[in-house]
């Protein structure tokens, strides 16, 4: 009844093993293929996600922040629907850095870089010390991107229940040390995880929905109540709290918003500029 | 049902105990209501209850502790920890050395009968929600 949030450096390791372990528990595969639903139910390019996924914000990528913002969160209120579900491997998102605090998710991470150091001078035709170079930078790149995107460095191992160097143990022994830690009565549902869950997952469809036209938007959600904290001008402030109480109000489960605006002064400075 | 559930509610607040006795009568419970964690753990060595509920953070004695008493004492027993401090690890903690179940204050009286009414399944005395006595 429990959700193992699979990820490494690896992509082709983190689905080998989410396949294994899913497997043996007979869990439910939540992987990379949800972007198609995503786009699909949000109406956006399913290339734009992906690179999403792969880059912070830039205007010479084509990717402002405002659109950055809204696809990470079209993705998050995707993954919270399905992990609602229970019994789930999920791997190939970035579960790990979204889903928190909830104690019947159990993190794993795998450390494989120095197996993939070897097949890559293989694959390249470099030498190893190059391949090391490219395996660090891809690191840097990916502490950079989770940084960016929840304020959560990825390579940290101490985010993590469960951290297992795949260049010292076997995968199947790898798997098998999963679905065993998995068993662990404190990684079973309780009242209070499932409602942190669902709260989190309400909270993921509100903030989906209010920054498909809106930036500076931090959703919480309780029950079937909801709190938006935003910015905004004196001079479009209750604009704008009309606009958000509109939009959340529509959402299914939520039967009240509060907002809080906090000033923004740039908007401010610029509307009365003497 | 051929025998009511015997319930213990131990809370520091005394609203908690008041607001719950008569939502959990309503399910057929037999509950008996503790402000004093020591009070309650003496009412515990004299009668094997079916369902302790506890909060955690009580002076002179917290919940975990008084459900390690429980356990030593009646293993059968259920044992339900309501906080307004609950924690990811807390959570877990609790859920590792035994608890039925947790759950986070403030919540709604029908949720904490849900609970009951797992705890009472478990028990092998299973109770029907669906029959609520007004």
């Amino acid at each position: 009844m429990s959700i193992i949030i699979i990820s490494s450096d690896s992509k082709k390791i983190e689905e080998d093993i989410a396949e294994k372990v899913a497997a043996v528990m007979d869990y439910n595969r939540l992987g990379p293929k949800l972007l198609t639903d995503v786009a699909a139910n949000y109406q956006i390019d399913p290339v734009k996600l992906r690179e999403a996924l792969e880059t912070t914000p830039s205007v010479f990528k084509n990717m402002p922040s405002k659109n950055w913002r809204h696809y990470l969160s079209c993705i998050e209120a995707e993954v919270f629907d399905r992990l609602l579900k229970d019994n789930i491997v999920c791997w190939g998102l970035p579960a790990h850095l979204f889903v928190t605090g909830i104690s019947h998710v159990m993190k794993v991470r795998l450390l494989a870089s120095g197996q993939r150091i070897g097949k890559i001078a293989e694959q390249k035709g470099i030498t190893v010390d190059r391949a090391e170079k490219l395996i660090a930078d891809e690191l840097r790149q990916r502490k950079k991107w989770s940084l960016a995107a929840y304020n959560l460095d990825e390579t940290d191992p101490s985010q993590y229940d469960l951290v297992i160097n795949l260049d010292q143990i076997d995968p199947t022994e790898a798997a098998i040390t999963i679905t065993n830690a998995i068993e662990y009565r404190k990684f079973q549902p309780m009242t209070y995880s499932i409602k942190c869950l669902s709260n989190l997952a309400l909270a993921a469809r509100v903030n989906a929905r209010l920054l498909e036209s809106m930036v500076n938007i931090k959703v919480q959600a309780r029950d079937n109540s909801v709190v938006v904290v935003t910015k905004a001008s004196n001079r479009q402030k209750r604009k704008k709290i009309a606009a958000i109480k509109e939009l959340a109000g529509d959402i299914e489960g939520v039967s009240y918003v509060e907002v809080h605006v906090k000033k923004n002064i740039l908007e401010d400075a610029a509307e009365n500029p003497y | 049902m051929s025998k009511s559930l015997e319930v213990l509610l131990l809370d520091d607040e005394p609203i908690v105990g008041r607001r719950l006795k008569p939502a959990l009568d309503k399910i057929g419970c037999h509950v008996e209501i503790f402000e004093n964690p020591i009070e309650a753990v003496a009412r515990i060595d004299e009668k094997e209850f079916d369902i302790v509920v506890t909060d955690i953070r009580m002076e002179k004695m917290n919940g975990m502790q008084v459900f390690e008493h429980v356990k030593k004492k009646w293993p059968r027993t259920k044992v339900i920890i309501i906080t307004g401090y609950a924690k990811m690890e807390l959570a877990r903690e609790a859920m590792e050395k035994g608890i039925f179940d947790f759950i986070a204050k403030p919540f709604r009286p029908d949720d904490l009968r849900q609970i009951i009414a797992r705890a009472a399944q478990a028990l092998g005395t299973p109770i029907d929600l669906t029959l609520i006595k007004d």
